[in-house]
């Protein structure tokens, strides 16, 4: 196997996943927003049916940002940046080209199913593992399929050594698939009955407090590895290559590596707390959760600092502009978890609106932008195009951080309103508030977190735009770009 | 050494996934069989129940209502008895839910009558004046699934020796049987709805799924 | 095995593998910051894989073309 200047990075699996995840994207901040709206103005539940309440939506939000948004968004940087650090083309491996293109082929099929279900009310209840055993063995041998291209491109590759951001990728595989797999230990009933009842229907096997458990180890891991991992492969891909400045400590990034692979699993006890699961393991699940600020921020810490002596591209570059925000929010939210992981703090917190606010600058700062610059930094160089305009890539930065801001802040203070109202006591010891009395104050933050979410639809649509403008009408380049992606005023 | 590892993709996997897995052995497996027995007198679903609480997780219930109660005064006071481990001992899968955008419903059952959650579950707002709980009109309408809920039990029973049709527990029999066991217990709810759909349904000899719902929430206790 | 013993050799397996992964994180630590001096690697060369990826330039580490790729040459 010689390298010849004939062959070129194929980016043909990477681009189909690149729609996939602006399509999925679309949709699942689309429902967001209208759920969003239904907990301030309830009418907004009668406008489907059955099909349009909250209670079958919201699964259907957070599996479509999570598998489809996020997961085609981690399988389109895979395609790209898998190549590029390996040295290898996909095109060198014929074997390698079809498996990427049946695994996007199997994905759609996958989520097509996912919505249909989900809408019909088919769910097993648990959070982000929502999906009936049929569905289940779909998504097994999807990610088997992701497995063998990741393990299949590492085996034909040039460049010995693995970059830290194939580590992260191998690490995600990894994660997900014992998380996913221990999780979904289920029995169909059809066959266990003899024949009776929906074919797809199932009984998970484990039982209340192990449930529980089971749940919460893959709950918060699942996060670990789809909103973390992943995202830490992308930015220490992207932020060197755009800023053309190499990661400020390569060993600092190891090093977070296995203390991240380490310390994360422990913490998933801490959405348990005061529940009935032993007293140790809750205990266990707030320590470590306050440990995990270590590994989170020498990551975060490492990619700010490659920007040193280089900050004045913050002002040039929006897609430097989205990475170091991404970043500031990840340490953002990796302070807010532990935080809220206290348990003092978490009998306040838990079952509040503060939770789901928590979530939220995750998502949408740390995961949502960095997959927008993700694909930003990949589209010029995956079409050979100057990315369509600057100036709308500015404003979406602006109107999308205006959404976030709102969208936090206002469930910062409807979660300790809340947390307060239902624990607040009169003056001969009785409960001072009735349950409705506590929904009914929350109308106005329920209003406002429906707007920061609007605005961030708003300004995920305007990069939709721009990535279509730039692939229809952008200029065209002919040499690929060493650095910073070239874009039209 | 460690630069081996860096090279050799396949042991590096299995290094990466060593130290992911630790903590999901230490923290889980021990205390499986611990968790898993259940208080005296906690008794599994009927198949009515069952097709219940079949209903509750088809429209993400558990999305807005927890079922755990946490060993505070301000809950105790409010939901009643804090939740004990052994309660849910025949619970597949676990409702505790994650957010409280309505109260908990743990122990519903003591304090809401099937009167007031057939009103409250067509139109929330007429009952709980401010209410921003969806109405569930459908389930008025739609047939509960008392067969699927049946294959669970059944299943349940086979695999997990869950004690149906044992002394002073729910009976399940042939599936002739427990339909007949689901309607005779549904009658009861029936009678004190007002429903004319819910009512006429049942003469013909069906259970609708708000039916199922109400017993499900009247046995949370 | 009462539950008792169980929860004793959990204790024991915990405290043993815990402080084995401690020491292995710290030589790792150690490693990586020392190899330079001692002339093994330089670990942060790794960081250009990123900046200078095109399929064209060469490799920091080549992969060594096996028997058979030889062969076939």
């Amino acid at each position: 196997m010689q390298s010849s200047s004939m062959i070129n990075y194929d980016y043909s699996v990477a681009k189909l996943f690149a729609f996939a995840t602006i399509i999925l994207g679309i949709v699942g901040m689309l429902i967001g927003v209208l759920i969003a709206f239904q907990m301030a103005y309830p009418e907004l539940n009668n406008l489907a049916g059955e099909y349009g309440t909250f209670g079958r939506l919201r699964p259907l939000h957070t599996d479509s940002v999570i598998f489809g948004f996020l997961v085609s968004g981690i399988f389109s940087t895979w395609y790209y940046v898998g190549q590029r650090v390996l040295k290898v083309s996909m095109a060198e491996s014929p074997f390698l080209m079809a498996l990427g293109k049946i695994h996007f082929v199997l994905y759609l099929l996958v989520v097509a199913a996912v919505v249909v279900s989900l809408l019909l009310g088919i769910t097993t209840s648990k959070e982000y593992a929502e999906f009936e055993w049929p569905i289940d063995i779909g998504i097994v041998v999807i990610w088997v399929m992701w497995g063998m291209s990741i393990f299949g491109l590492i085996g034909i590759r040039r460049e010995k050594t693995l970059y830290i951001s194939v580590w992260y990728y191998i690490a995600t595989f990894l994660g997900v698939a014992m998380l996913y797999l221990f999780n979904n230990m289920e029995v169909p009933t059809y066959f266990a009955s003899g024949g009776y009842g929906d074919w797809w229907h199932s009984v998970s096997m484990y039982a209340g407090t192990n449930d529980a458990m089971v749940q919460w180890w893959y709950g918060h891991n699942a996060v670990a590895f789809v909103f973390t991992v992943p995202i830490i492969a992308m930015i220490y891909y992207f932020l060197p290559k755009e800023s053309g400045q190499p990661i400020f400590s390569y060993k600092l990034s190891l090093l977070s590596f296995w203390g991240l692979m380490f310390v994360y699993l422990w913490a998933g006890g801490h959405h348990l707390l005061y529940s009935t699961v032993p007293d140790w393991v809750q205990t266990m699940g707030s320590i470590f959760s306050i440990v995990l600020i270590l590994p989170s921020w020498g990551s975060a810490i490492n990619m700010l600092l490659t920007m040193k002596g280089e900050w004045q591209q913050l002002k040039e570059n929006p897609l430097i502009k989205f990475m170091v925000l991404a970043s500031t929010f990840y340490m953002f939210s990796t302070l807010e978890g532990p935080i809220q992981a206290i348990k003092s703090v978490n009998a306040l917190a838990h079952f509040t609106d503060w939770i789901p606010g928590h979530v939220h600058d995750g998502t949408l700062g740390w995961v949502g932008f960095m997959i927008i610059a993700a694909l930003l930094h990949m589209t010029p160089r995956m079409f050979k195009k100057e990315l369509y305009s600057k100036k709308l890539m500015e404003s979406q930065f602006w109107i999308q951080t205006t959404g976030i801001v709102l969208y936090f802040s206002s469930m910062w203070i409807a979660g300790i309103t809340q947390g307060m109202m239902w624990r607040a006591t009169d003056q001969y010891g009785n409960l001072a508030y009735s349950f409705i009395d506590t929904v009914n104050v929350l109308h106005p933050y329920y209003t406002i977190r429906g707007v920061g979410g609007l605005l961030y639809l708003a300004g995920f649509i305007m990069f939709a735009y721009n990535f279509y403008k730039t692939i229809t009408a952008g200029r065209v380049i002919e040499e690929e770009p060493r650095s910073a992606s070239p874009m039209a005023a | 050494m460690f630069h081996w590892l860096e090279k050799n993709p396949f042991f590096f996997a299995v290094g990466v996934f060593l130290v992911i897995a630790y903590a999901g052995l230490i923290t889980i497996l021990p205390d499986f069989m611990n968790s898993a027995r259940p208080v005296v007198g906690t008794k599994p679903y009927t198949v009515l129940q069952l097709a219940g609480r079949h209903a509750y997780i088809k429209d993400s219930c558990n999305a807005c209502h927890s079922q755990l109660i946490r060993p505070f005064k301000s809950e105790t006071d409010r939901y009643g008895m804090y939740s004990l481990s052994g309660e849910y001992a025949y619970d597949r899968p676990f409702l505790w839910g994650s957010k409280r955008t309505g109260p908990d419903l743990m122990r519903v059952g003591n304090y809401r009558t099937t009167d007031w959650l057939e009103n409250h579950m067509l139109d929330p707002a007429s009952v709980v004046p401010g209410s921003i709980m969806p109405k569930y009109g459908h389930m008025f309408n739609n047939k509960a699934n008392i067969e699927t809920a049946y294959a669970e039990a059944v299943t349940v029973k086979k695999v997990f020796n869950v004690p149906y049709d044992e002394k002073d527990m729910p009976k399940l029999g042939s599936f002739e049987e427990a339909q007949k066991l689901a309607l005779e217990e549904a009658k009861e709810i029936v009678d004190n709805m007002k429903n004319p759909t819910v009512k006429e349904a049942y003469a013909k000899g069906e259970i609708k799924e708000i039916v199922a719902l109400i017993a499900y929430l009247n046995s949370l206790k | 095995m009462d539950m008792e013993s169980i929860r004793e050799l959990q204790a024991y397996g915990y405290a043993f593998a815990s402080v084995f992964f401690a020491l292995i994180f710290y030589g790792y630590i150690y490693h990586l910051y020392t190899s330079k001096k001692k002339g093994g690697k330089d670990y942060e060369k790794y960081a250009k894989m990123a900046l200078d990826d095109s399929l064209e330039s060469s490799p920091i580490e080549k992969v060594e073309p096996t028997k058979k790729d030889k062969e076939e040459q």
